[in-house]
Protein backbone atom coordinates (compact mmCIF):
# COMPACT_ATOMS: atom_id res chain seq x y z
CA UNK A 1 0.00 0.00 0.00
CA UNK A 2 2.96 2.43 1.09
CA UNK A 3 4.67 1.94 -2.47
CA UNK A 4 1.47 3.05 -3.92
CA UNK A 5 0.37 6.10 -1.89
CA UNK A 6 4.08 7.64 -1.86
CA UNK A 7 4.51 8.24 -5.85
CA UNK A 8 1.18 9.99 -4.84
CA UNK A 9 2.12 12.62 -2.42
CA UNK A 10 5.18 13.22 -4.50
CA UNK A 11 2.81 13.87 -7.55
CA UNK A 12 0.53 16.23 -5.23
CA UNK A 13 3.35 17.86 -3.51
CA UNK A 14 4.87 19.25 -7.69
CA UNK A 15 1.76 20.36 -8.66
CA UNK A 16 1.26 22.63 -5.37
CA UNK A 17 4.70 23.91 -5.92
CA UNK A 18 3.55 24.57 -9.65
CA UNK A 19 0.45 26.25 -8.84
CA UNK A 20 2.25 28.08 -5.91
CA UNK A 21 4.71 29.37 -8.72
CA UNK A 22 2.07 30.27 -11.26
CA UNK A 23 0.36 32.60 -8.30
CA UNK A 24 3.84 34.17 -7.76
CA UNK A 25 4.11 35.31 -11.48
CA UNK A 26 0.68 36.58 -11.61
CA UNK A 27 0.62 40.74 -12.20
CA UNK A 28 -0.09 42.39 -8.97
CA UNK A 29 -3.14 44.31 -10.91
CA UNK A 30 -4.37 41.24 -11.49
CA UNK A 31 -3.69 39.38 -7.97
CA UNK A 32 -5.85 42.79 -6.36
CA UNK A 33 -8.24 41.86 -8.66
CA UNK A 34 -8.88 38.25 -7.47
CA UNK A 35 -8.69 38.68 -3.98
CA UNK A 36 -11.77 41.32 -4.08
CA UNK A 37 -13.38 39.03 -6.16
CA UNK A 38 -12.89 36.21 -3.24
CA UNK A 39 -13.48 38.74 -0.32
CA UNK A 40 -16.92 39.68 -1.81
CA UNK A 41 -18.19 35.70 -2.88
CA UNK A 42 -16.86 34.87 1.02
CA UNK A 43 -18.81 37.75 2.31
CA UNK A 44 -21.74 36.22 0.10
CA UNK A 45 -21.33 33.70 2.05
CA UNK A 46 -21.61 35.10 5.42
CA UNK A 47 -25.31 35.95 4.27
CA UNK A 48 -26.21 32.64 3.13
CA UNK A 49 -24.80 30.57 6.46
CA UNK A 50 -27.67 29.34 8.65
CA UNK A 51 -25.71 29.12 12.18
CA UNK A 52 -23.11 30.34 14.02
CA UNK A 53 -20.58 28.11 13.57
CA UNK A 54 -21.49 28.38 9.44
CA UNK A 55 -20.76 32.16 10.50
CA UNK A 56 -17.84 31.39 11.96
CA UNK A 57 -16.03 29.58 9.53
CA UNK A 58 -16.63 32.23 6.77
CA UNK A 59 -14.93 34.68 8.80
CA UNK A 60 -12.23 31.61 9.48
CA UNK A 61 -11.81 32.41 5.79
CA UNK A 62 -11.73 35.72 5.45
CA UNK A 63 -9.47 36.55 8.01
CA UNK A 64 -6.97 34.45 5.68
CA UNK A 65 -7.35 37.06 2.90
CA UNK A 66 -6.59 40.00 4.70
CA UNK A 67 -2.38 39.32 4.87
CA UNK A 68 -2.59 38.47 1.53
CA UNK A 69 -3.59 41.81 0.71
CA UNK A 70 -1.18 43.29 3.23
CA UNK A 71 1.42 41.08 1.08
CA UNK A 72 -0.27 43.51 -2.38
CA UNK A 73 0.43 46.68 -0.30
CA UNK A 74 3.71 46.45 1.46
CA UNK A 75 5.51 44.54 -1.33
CA UNK A 76 4.20 45.67 -5.00
CA UNK A 77 6.08 48.10 -6.45
CA UNK A 78 3.44 49.73 -8.50
CA UNK A 79 1.74 52.02 -6.41
CA UNK A 80 -1.61 52.36 -7.50
CA UNK A 81 -1.73 48.52 -6.91
CA UNK A 82 -0.04 48.99 -3.30
CA UNK A 83 -2.23 51.33 -2.70
CA UNK A 84 -5.71 49.54 -3.22
CA UNK A 85 -3.70 46.71 -1.19
CA UNK A 86 -3.85 48.49 1.66
CA UNK A 87 -7.05 50.01 1.56
CA UNK A 88 -8.03 45.93 0.63
CA UNK A 89 -6.60 45.39 4.38
CA UNK A 90 -8.89 48.06 5.85
CA UNK A 91 -12.03 47.32 4.24
CA UNK A 92 -12.03 43.68 5.23
CA UNK A 93 -11.32 44.19 8.73
CA UNK A 94 -13.98 46.91 8.86
CA UNK A 95 -16.32 44.68 7.74
CA UNK A 96 -15.54 41.75 9.73
CA UNK A 97 -15.84 44.14 12.45
CA UNK A 98 -19.16 45.17 11.45
CA UNK A 99 -20.28 41.62 10.03
CA UNK A 100 -18.88 39.00 11.81
CA UNK A 101 -17.99 38.05 15.91
CA UNK A 102 -14.60 37.62 14.63
CA UNK A 103 -12.62 38.88 17.55
CA UNK A 104 -9.61 40.41 15.63
CA UNK A 105 -6.30 41.55 17.53
CA UNK A 106 -5.46 43.80 19.88
CA UNK A 107 -1.49 43.82 19.24
CA UNK A 108 0.29 43.90 15.51
CA UNK A 109 -2.96 44.47 13.93
CA UNK A 110 -3.20 44.56 10.07
CA UNK A 111 -5.96 47.49 10.20
CA UNK A 112 -3.70 49.53 12.28
CA UNK A 113 -0.36 48.62 10.40
CA UNK A 114 -1.86 49.05 6.79
CA UNK A 115 -3.48 52.70 7.64
CA UNK A 116 -0.01 53.95 9.33
CA UNK A 117 1.31 52.76 5.73
CA UNK A 118 -0.95 54.42 3.61
CA UNK A 119 -0.63 57.93 5.62
CA UNK A 120 3.27 57.54 5.33
CA UNK A 121 2.96 56.37 1.32
CA UNK A 122 -0.08 58.20 0.11
CA UNK A 123 -1.17 61.27 2.45
CA UNK A 124 -0.30 63.45 -1.47
CA UNK A 125 -3.20 60.51 -3.36
CA UNK A 126 -6.38 61.70 -4.10
CA UNK A 127 -7.93 58.31 -3.49
CA UNK A 128 -7.29 58.99 0.02
CA UNK A 129 -11.21 60.29 0.09
CA UNK A 130 -12.20 57.22 -0.44
CA UNK A 131 -10.50 55.49 2.51
CA UNK A 132 -11.57 58.10 4.54
CA UNK A 133 -15.36 56.81 3.72
CA UNK A 134 -14.10 53.22 4.55
CA UNK A 135 -12.69 54.17 7.90
CA UNK A 136 -15.67 56.05 8.95
CA UNK A 137 -17.62 52.54 9.58
CA UNK A 138 -13.95 51.39 11.82
CA UNK A 139 -13.56 50.85 15.25
CA UNK A 140 -10.05 51.47 15.75
CA UNK A 141 -8.35 54.69 16.88
CA UNK A 142 -5.96 54.16 13.85
CA UNK A 143 -9.41 54.88 11.81
CA UNK A 144 -9.42 58.69 13.16
CA UNK A 145 -5.63 59.35 12.97
CA UNK A 146 -6.35 58.79 9.62
CA UNK A 147 -9.40 61.16 9.20
CA UNK A 148 -7.09 63.79 11.44
CA UNK A 149 -4.92 63.93 9.50
CA UNK A 150 -6.13 63.67 5.93
CA UNK A 151 -8.29 66.51 7.32
CA UNK A 152 -5.13 68.54 8.58
CA UNK A 153 -2.18 67.11 5.30
CA UNK A 154 -3.82 66.49 2.70
CA UNK A 155 -2.89 68.69 -0.54
CA UNK A 156 -6.31 67.95 -2.00
CA UNK A 157 -9.17 69.91 -0.93
CA UNK A 158 -11.58 67.13 -2.04
CA UNK A 159 -9.91 64.70 -0.02
CA UNK A 160 -10.15 67.32 3.21
CA UNK A 161 -13.71 67.77 2.74
CA UNK A 162 -14.47 64.18 2.87
CA UNK A 163 -12.26 63.68 5.65
CA UNK A 164 -14.10 66.54 7.45
CA UNK A 165 -17.46 65.31 7.00
CA UNK A 166 -16.11 61.50 7.60
CA UNK A 167 -14.28 62.50 11.21
CA UNK A 168 -17.62 63.46 12.41
CA UNK A 169 -19.93 60.50 11.42
CA UNK A 170 -16.94 58.23 12.79
CA UNK A 171 -16.71 60.04 16.35
CA UNK A 172 -21.23 60.44 16.12
CA UNK A 173 -20.97 56.42 15.42
CA UNK A 174 -18.55 55.90 18.02
CA UNK A 175 -21.07 57.83 20.63
CA UNK A 176 -23.75 55.49 19.46
CA UNK A 177 -21.61 52.34 20.06
CA UNK A 178 -20.86 53.50 23.22
CA UNK A 179 -24.34 53.81 23.69
CA UNK A 180 -25.10 50.83 22.81
CA UNK A 181 -22.38 49.31 25.30
CA UNK A 182 -24.14 50.60 28.26
CA UNK A 183 -27.51 48.67 27.22
CA UNK A 184 -25.14 45.44 26.37
CA UNK A 185 -22.43 45.07 28.97
CA UNK A 186 -21.69 41.25 27.16
CA UNK A 187 -20.07 43.36 24.47
CA UNK A 188 -17.37 44.90 26.48
CA UNK A 189 -14.88 42.41 25.70
CA UNK A 190 -15.37 42.50 21.97
CA UNK A 191 -15.16 46.35 22.12
CA UNK A 192 -12.12 46.28 24.05
CA UNK A 193 -10.41 44.01 21.42
CA UNK A 194 -11.31 46.21 19.07
CA UNK A 195 -10.67 49.42 20.72
CA UNK A 196 -7.96 48.32 22.40
CA UNK A 197 -8.28 48.64 26.55
CA UNK A 198 -6.67 51.95 27.25
CA UNK A 199 -8.66 53.64 24.39
CA UNK A 200 -11.61 51.88 25.28
CA UNK A 201 -11.44 53.07 29.49
CA UNK A 202 -10.79 56.65 27.71
CA UNK A 203 -14.22 56.40 26.10
CA UNK A 204 -15.78 55.60 29.02
CA UNK A 205 -14.45 58.56 30.52
CA UNK A 206 -15.57 60.59 27.71
CA UNK A 207 -18.20 63.13 28.28
CA UNK A 208 -21.10 62.96 26.31
CA UNK A 209 -22.25 66.42 25.94
CA UNK A 210 -18.43 67.64 25.26
CA UNK A 211 -18.09 65.19 22.47
CA UNK A 212 -21.52 65.73 20.61
CA UNK A 213 -20.16 69.34 20.54
CA UNK A 214 -17.23 67.88 18.69
CA UNK A 215 -18.90 66.40 16.48
CA UNK A 216 -21.48 69.30 15.89
CA UNK A 217 -18.35 71.73 15.36
CA UNK A 218 -16.77 69.13 12.93
CA UNK A 219 -20.25 68.48 10.59
CA UNK A 220 -20.12 72.73 10.84
CA UNK A 221 -16.58 72.87 9.30
CA UNK A 222 -17.88 70.24 6.87
CA UNK A 223 -21.01 72.71 5.80
CA UNK A 224 -18.99 75.82 6.05
CA UNK A 225 -15.50 74.84 4.52
CA UNK A 226 -16.22 71.51 1.69
CA UNK A 227 -20.26 72.70 1.06
CA UNK A 228 -19.61 72.04 -2.62
CA UNK A 229 -17.38 68.82 -2.60
CA UNK A 230 -18.78 66.11 -4.43
CA UNK A 231 -19.80 63.19 -2.55
CA UNK A 232 -18.77 59.82 -4.75
CA UNK A 233 -22.01 58.31 -5.60
CA UNK A 234 -24.46 61.84 -5.00
CA UNK A 235 -24.82 64.64 -2.45
CA UNK A 236 -22.58 66.64 -1.81
CA UNK A 237 -20.57 66.56 1.62
CA UNK A 238 -22.62 70.58 2.56
CA UNK A 239 -25.95 68.55 2.11
CA UNK A 240 -25.11 65.57 3.85
CA UNK A 241 -23.60 67.49 6.88
CA UNK A 242 -26.54 69.86 6.93
CA UNK A 243 -28.68 66.73 7.41
CA UNK A 244 -26.45 65.00 9.87
CA UNK A 245 -26.39 68.43 12.22
CA UNK A 246 -30.26 68.41 11.71
CA UNK A 247 -30.40 65.32 13.25
CA UNK A 248 -28.41 66.10 15.95
CA UNK A 249 -30.22 69.29 17.15
CA UNK A 250 -33.68 68.29 16.32
CA UNK A 251 -33.84 64.20 15.95
CA UNK A 252 -32.10 63.08 18.86
CA UNK A 253 -32.80 61.53 21.93
CA UNK A 254 -34.60 64.64 24.96
CA UNK A 255 -35.23 67.02 21.69
CA UNK A 256 -38.65 68.12 21.38
CA UNK A 257 -40.17 66.12 18.40
CA UNK A 258 -40.71 67.89 15.49
CA UNK A 259 -44.50 68.78 14.67
CA UNK A 260 -46.32 66.25 12.30
CA UNK A 261 -49.44 68.15 10.66
CA UNK A 262 -51.14 65.24 8.23
CA UNK A 263 -54.45 63.95 6.95
CA UNK A 264 -54.90 60.78 8.46
CA UNK A 265 -55.83 57.32 6.38
CA UNK A 266 -60.07 58.94 6.58
CA UNK A 267 -58.87 62.25 5.74
CA UNK A 268 -59.00 64.22 9.16
CA UNK A 269 -56.44 66.60 10.25
CA UNK A 270 -53.99 64.92 12.57
CA UNK A 271 -51.69 66.83 15.21
CA UNK A 272 -48.84 65.13 16.79
CA UNK A 273 -48.80 67.92 19.43
CA UNK A 274 -52.76 67.05 19.97
CA UNK A 275 -51.25 63.58 21.70
CA UNK A 276 -49.08 65.21 24.24
CA UNK A 277 -49.99 63.39 27.88
CA UNK A 278 -49.63 60.24 25.87
CA UNK A 279 -46.94 58.12 24.94
CA UNK A 280 -46.60 57.79 21.15
CA UNK A 281 -45.03 54.96 19.69
CA UNK A 282 -44.57 56.76 16.05
CA UNK A 283 -43.52 54.10 13.21
CA UNK A 284 -42.81 55.31 9.81
CA UNK A 285 -43.12 52.61 7.58
CA UNK A 286 -44.10 52.08 3.91
CA UNK A 287 -45.54 49.03 2.21
CA UNK A 288 -43.54 46.18 0.10
CA UNK B 1 -49.35 53.74 17.81
CA UNK B 2 -49.30 56.27 14.94
CA UNK B 3 -48.30 55.08 11.82
CA UNK B 4 -46.99 57.14 8.60
CA UNK B 5 -46.63 55.97 5.84
CA UNK B 6 -43.91 57.50 3.97
CA UNK B 7 -44.93 56.14 0.69
CA UNK B 8 -48.77 57.55 0.42
CA UNK B 9 -49.57 61.29 0.35
CA UNK B 10 -53.25 61.34 -0.36
CA UNK B 11 -55.45 59.88 2.23
CA UNK B 12 -57.58 57.80 -0.19
CA UNK B 13 -54.35 55.88 -1.45
CA UNK B 14 -53.59 55.42 2.29
CA UNK B 15 -57.04 54.04 3.30
CA UNK B 16 -56.51 51.12 0.48
CA UNK B 17 -53.06 50.22 1.51
CA UNK B 18 -54.02 50.28 5.29
CA UNK B 19 -56.99 47.88 4.52
CA UNK B 20 -55.01 45.71 1.93
CA UNK B 21 -52.11 45.19 4.93
CA UNK B 22 -54.59 45.16 7.85
CA UNK B 23 -52.87 47.88 9.60
CA UNK B 24 -54.65 47.84 12.95
CA UNK B 25 -53.09 51.29 14.32
CA UNK B 26 -53.78 54.91 13.74
CA UNK B 27 -52.06 55.92 10.20
CA UNK B 28 -51.27 59.15 8.88
CA UNK B 29 -50.06 60.20 4.98
CA UNK B 30 -47.13 62.12 4.82
CA UNK B 31 -46.17 65.32 3.72
CA UNK B 32 -42.93 67.14 1.98
CA UNK B 33 -42.98 69.67 4.84
CA UNK B 34 -42.64 66.57 7.01
CA UNK B 35 -40.55 64.21 5.45
CA UNK B 36 -37.75 67.06 5.38
CA UNK B 37 -38.42 67.92 8.92
CA UNK B 38 -37.83 64.25 9.78
CA UNK B 39 -34.87 63.91 7.71
CA UNK B 40 -36.87 61.82 5.23
CA UNK B 41 -37.11 58.86 7.80
CA UNK B 42 -35.67 55.00 6.21
CA UNK B 43 -38.38 52.47 6.63
CA UNK B 44 -38.54 51.09 9.43
CA UNK B 45 -37.81 53.36 11.53
CA UNK B 46 -39.25 54.13 15.24
CA UNK B 47 -39.41 56.92 17.53
CA UNK B 48 -40.55 56.94 21.45
CA UNK B 49 -42.34 60.21 22.46
CA UNK B 50 -43.05 61.00 25.66
CA UNK B 51 -45.94 62.82 27.48
CA UNK B 52 -44.13 65.73 27.46
CA UNK B 53 -43.57 65.32 23.56
CA UNK B 54 -39.86 64.71 23.91
CA UNK B 55 -37.74 62.20 22.03
CA UNK B 56 -37.15 59.33 24.57
CA UNK B 57 -35.62 56.87 21.82
CA UNK B 58 -35.15 55.96 18.13
CA UNK B 59 -34.43 52.79 16.65
CA UNK B 60 -33.84 52.47 12.65
CA UNK B 61 -35.13 48.80 12.11
CA UNK B 62 -37.39 46.78 14.45
CA UNK B 63 -35.45 46.75 17.99
CA UNK B 64 -37.14 43.63 18.70
CA UNK B 65 -40.83 43.38 20.80
CA UNK B 66 -39.04 43.35 23.74
CA UNK B 67 -37.31 46.44 24.21
CA UNK B 68 -40.19 48.43 22.70
CA UNK B 69 -42.58 46.95 24.60
CA UNK B 70 -40.12 47.94 28.05
CA UNK B 71 -39.24 51.33 27.05
CA UNK B 72 -43.05 52.23 26.44
CA UNK B 73 -44.01 50.33 29.88
CA UNK B 74 -41.33 52.51 31.15
CA UNK B 75 -43.00 55.65 29.91
CA UNK B 76 -45.89 55.02 30.22
CA UNK B 77 -45.06 54.58 34.09
CA UNK B 78 -44.35 58.17 33.62
CA UNK B 79 -47.06 59.92 33.05
CA UNK B 80 -48.84 62.23 35.27
CA UNK B 81 -52.44 60.03 35.59
CA UNK B 82 -51.56 57.17 33.73
CA UNK B 83 -51.44 58.67 30.37
CA UNK B 84 -53.66 55.88 28.60
CA UNK B 85 -56.67 58.65 28.23
CA UNK B 86 -57.75 59.29 24.72
CA UNK B 87 -56.29 62.48 22.65
CA UNK B 88 -58.58 65.47 23.13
Amino acid sequence: MDHVIKPFLVFILAITGLMAGAKGDEPPAERYKGLMKEFSQTARGLYEAKSDEERMAVAEKMVKLTPQFMELGEKTPEQAVAMDGLTGVVVQEIWMENNTLYPGKEKDNLEDRAISLLLERYIGSVKLGEVCTRVSYGFRKSCETLLRTALEKSPHREVQGMACLRLAQFLNNRMRRMDLLKDKPEMARRYQVLFGKDYLEGLDRMDRGVTTKEVEVIFERAAREFADVKLPYNGSVGATAKLELHEIRHLSVGKEAPEIEAADEDGKPFKLSGYRGRVVLLYFWSEY
Amino acid sequence: MVGVNIVATDPKKLKAVVEKEKVNWLSVCATEAMKAEWNNPGTPSFYVIDHRGVIRHKWLGVPGEHAMDAALEKLIGEVPGGGRKEPE
